[in-house]
């Protein structure tokens, strides 16, 4: 996307204004985004992203710049000017003028699709989402059914000062379905929405027709459903999706981002137990076309499988490049950006807690009253005081060991290292499920994945 | 190419291949300065701009993004868009007469202050919130400011540009007293620099964290909630699209076919005005050229208007009011600019909880069945005293059956930024439900 000569001299400017280290990104970004309501085409979009950004350290102060003008001129002046706001020129770079010598690494295609955004027409792909939507229809109370196909073709530089230089491509896929029923009493909603760092093949590991029975189905279910209860109560989570919970209560709180300025309630806690004994905790950028996987992080740095917490005791912290020059702690390549419009940041990839061996039905037996969060929306966290909320997409009442009837509209709220203490056993149905999530260097995707497991207490959000 | 080239390039093309096309184009510089522990550590400074596309033949309508502006990725976008368009089995699509709209500037010399200045005010800023000793870690304090060019172009007549841009301070900092700790955070903005001051909003944003140390659970329960600007602010940014015409068109908002009739107490007047002299964000036209203006959403409880585009509008059968909205790498859909709920008598508190903000917005509020469900901070209070903070709580309801239970508001605005300005008062709201230990 850039020559090396342009890059090396890029880097070379910053390094004479005294920058201890400097990094150019470029992406180019193929987008296309198709929504059909009830059997219409809404919307079909498509689109080209293209843009650099420059990041230069100072020690551990940064200046970062970005601009969507790549020619020669503009990159060196933008460069310049960022370099300016910091350091004076002067200082000679030690790898003499001759520009630098990168050390090209490109992936190795682990994630590669096999159906790319060029695959097929797009009349395939409505024919798809058209499958979801009649599969989606399970009840007449059924009213409206919306579909949407997003793919995305990304393809990333990442050159250092350190003589790095990285190419890999990225494409993802995702179907989403949103069923919508209706009766006298008001509309209730039920969604499904696979993703994976796959191209169109993504409908021969999830059938348009499953998912959209299951976004059907799930509306139906919260159309019959009551308002969940409110109080505090023990709470069975649902595997794959739940694992929000633990993304957002504990997950944001392991990001080097905050426990670098130790703002993080865990800050300084390695090799200390901080989750109850029963809880492994994994973050694993190398999962096979997982939606939160790359080759390499946005650092370009080879992502790993990162264990955080092993049975209890926290083993690492997630780490980029800005974060281990601030801590020590070694980087984990978990610098990642939305796009090139933010600096990295280090974030989640695919997060998940690992299988224990409780089968699932223990888990309900002796609770006399309680809540099964079987699928779950988003939730958010205060790293600095582990506040969390989560809400429950789909839920039932657990009532002497069984799973009775629906709630709806309940929100789970707490405070993150008490509810991992909390939770007292894990079965053994580990799954993972696909989603977005907001921080500092924007929206990316990410897996969040769990068993189905048991919280002794949590307080419930729900009609009082 | 240039905005204006491309445009021009584009709208011929147009010309040859017998479409109709609108070009909208957007140019954002972004400049943000954060300070920690007396330097500034991070500093970024940006632009980016594109070019987005509405492309209708035969009545359908199809979209193309291009941030390249060369004439290949021009070129593949108009092509991108002719296949979209291709694709719709519906037609009537439509693009609306256009006119002349000239050049205007909302923002003027608004962000013109020195760098320097800038930087000294994101300093202060920090150093202010650092002066609090219950003040732990400030997880980021700073100086953002935004300003965008709108280029607009259509093969219809439609042709203009206009300027605008906000200045902001924004902070979080984590507060400790005991064993209680509170992550605060806030912001506040304003179209021209000179008007932000840094000791006031640390000040504002350290009593508001600060008052909730120490706080205890909170009995499940039904009570009155004074929900403060912020609070309802964030409820009203969850629930809006109850009035996009899209959504209504789309069979997605619970307030189709009510028009006319009484959806919230009498206290309740709601409006969208992106012309309102105060407002935070001004615009003096929509994203496909027709002119901004004041549109009534609720008038002492009765709705009044839906917010609408060309499309919606015709399709509803009702008046346009001009709140097409888009990004140029979206669609054409419909947003509000500045949500202003009209200041009422004012507030008494007697007892009930004062929630200061909520949280989870995203996944516990959902807009078309109108239900919530929100992790929320406050205060207890009785017989017209605060008694203490309370927590670990969430809020929850329908946002409907909330505004008939609207039995006051405040006297006094306040405005949060969030894409959308809102100006709200103080709103309370009897009988709503907690869900605590």
């Amino acid at each position: 996307m850039l020559q090396p000569e342009l890059v090396s001299k890029l880097l070379t400017t910053a390094h004479q204004y005294g920058a201890d280290f400097a990094e150019v990104y470029v992406e180019r970004w193929r987008r296309r985004h198709l929504r059909v309501l009830n059997r219409e085409v809404k919307e079909a979009l498509s689109g080209l992203e293209y843009g650099a950004g420059v990041r230069l350290f100072f020690g551990t102060e940064v200046v970062y710049a970005y601009t969507n003008d790549l020619s020669e001129a503009n990159l060196l002046e933008v460069t310049e000017t960022l370099a300016r706001l910091k350091g004076e020129k002067g200082r000679v770079d030690a790898r003499g003028a001759g520009g630098l010598d990168f050390r090209k690494q490109t992936a190795t295609g682990l994630h590669a699709p096999k159906m790319p955004l060029e695959s097929q027409d797009k009349r395939y792909r409505l024919e798809r989402l058209l499958e979801a939507e009649a599969a989606a229809r399970v009840a007449p109370e059924i009213k409206r059914v919306e579909t949407r196909l997003l793919e995305w073709d990304q393809e990333v530089l990442v050159a250092n000062s350190e003589g790095a230089w990285v190419e890999d491509r990225r494409v993802r896929t995702r179907l989403v379905v949103v069923a919508i029923a209706e009766d006298e009493r008001g509309a209730q909603t039920g969604s499904a929405g696979p993703g994976l760092s796959a191209g169109l093949e993504l409908f021969e590991r999830f059938p348009p027709a499953e998912v959209g029975r299951r976004a059907g189905m799930q509306a139906l279910t919260n159309l019959r459903a009551r308002p969940a209860p409110a109080g505090t109560m023990p709470v069975v989570i649902g595997n794959a999706f739940g694992g929000v919970i633990f993304h957002e209560a504990l997950g944001h709180l392991l990001e080097t981002t905050s426990v670098a300025k130790k703002a993080s309630v865990l800050s300084d806690k390695l090799g200390e137990p901080v989750a109850s004994p029963v809880v492994t905790y994994i973050d694993d950028g190398t999962l096979a076309h997982g939606w939160g996987s790359s080759e390499y992080d946005d650092e370009g740095h080879p992502t790993e499988r990162t264990v955080l917490i092993e049975n209890g005791v926290l083993k690492s912290y997630m780490v980029d490049r800005l974060g281990s020059l601030k801590t020590g702690y070694r980087p984990t390549g978990s610098g990642r950006r939305q796009d090139y419009t933010f600096a990295p940041t280090s974030r989640m990839r695919n997060t998940f807690i690992a299988p224990g061996d409780t089968p699932k039905e223990a888990l309900f037996e002796g609770i006399e009253f309680g809540l099964y969060a079987a699928d779950m929306g988003g939730g958010q966290v205060r790293p600095g005081s582990g506040e969390y909320n989560f809400a429950v997409k789909e839920g039932y009442i657990i009532r002497k060991g069984r799973i009775e009837e629906p709630v709806r509209g309940a929100m789970l709220v707490g405070k993150g290292p008490e509810t991992i203490q909390r939770i007292v056993a894990v079965s053994d149905d580990l799954a993972n499920a696909p989603g977005m999530c907001g921080s500092l260097s924007g929206s990316i995707p990410v897996e969040v994945g769990q068993p189905h497991l048991l919280v002794s207490e949590l307080v419930v959000g729900g009609q009082a | 190419m240039t905005f204006e080239e491309a445009k021009t390039y584009l709208l011929e093309r147009a010309q040859a291949l017998r479409v109709q096309l609108e070009v909208f184009g957007s140019h954002q510089r972004e400049l943000s300065l954060k300070a920690h522990e007396g330097r500034l550590e991070e500093v970024k400074q940006a632009q980016r701009g594109g070019i987005g596309l509405r492309l209708v033949e035969n009545g359908r309508v199809g979209y193309a993004y291009t941030e390249d502006l060369t004439p290949p990725s021009l070129d593949w976008a108009l092509e991108e868009a002719r296949q979209n368009a291709a694709l719709q089995s519906e037609t009537g699509g439509f693009l609306p007469k256009g006119h002349a709209l000239g050049h205007q500037d909302t923002l003027g010399e608004g962000l013109s202050a020195p760098l320097e200045a800038k930087q000294r005010a994101a300093l202060e800023f920090e150093a202010n919130l650092r002066k609090d000793p219950r003040v732990g870690q400030v997880m980021f304090a700073g100086y953002t400011e935004r300003e965008v060019a709108v280029h607009l172009g259509s093969t219809e007549g439609a042709s203009g540009t206009y300027r605008a841009g906000l200045a902001g301070l924004m902070g979080s900092m984590v507060m400790r007293e005991g064993t209680s700790l509170k992550q605060g955070w806030g912001a506040d903005w304003a179209g021209e620099f000179h008007v932000l001051d840094p000791g006031r909003t640390a000040h504002t944003l350290l009593e508001r964290t600060g008052r909730l140390l120490g706080a205890r659970p909170l009995k499940t329960g039904r009570y009155t909630a004074y929900l403060e600007p912020r609070a309802f602010a964030h409820l009203l940014l969850a629930f809006w699209s109850l009035w996009s015409g899209k959504a209504v068109l789309e069979g997605k908002s619970r307030l189709a076919g009510k028009l006319g009739t009484r959806i919230a107490s009498p206290a309740v007047t709601l409006v969208d005005d992106p012309t309102f002299p105060q407002g935070l964000v001004r615009r003096p036209f929509d994203a496909e050229g027709t002119p901004a203006r004041r549109t009534v959403l609720v008038e002492a409880g009765v709705l009044r208007n839906y917010l609408t585009n060309s499309e919606a509008a015709l399709r509803l059968g009702v008046a346009n009011t001009g709140h097409a909205a888009r990004d140029y790498r979206g669609t054409l859909g419909v947003a509000p600019t500045n949500l202003v709920v009209e200041p009422g008598a004012g507030v008494t508190f007697e007892t009930g909880v004062i929630v200061s903000e909520v949280m989870g917005v995203h996944a516990g509020a959902n807009p078309i069945s109108g239900e919530f469900s929100l992790q929320a901070l406050g205060l207890w209070v009785e017989d017209g005293e605060i008694r203490h903070p309370v927590e670990n709580f969430a809020i929850s309801g329908n946002f409907l059956e909330l505004l008939e239970r609207v039995v006051a508001v405040g006297a006094e605005l306040e405005w949060t930024f969030m894409g959308v300005a809102v100006g709200t008062p103080v709103v309370a709201v009897a009988d709503l439900s907690f869900a605590g230990a």
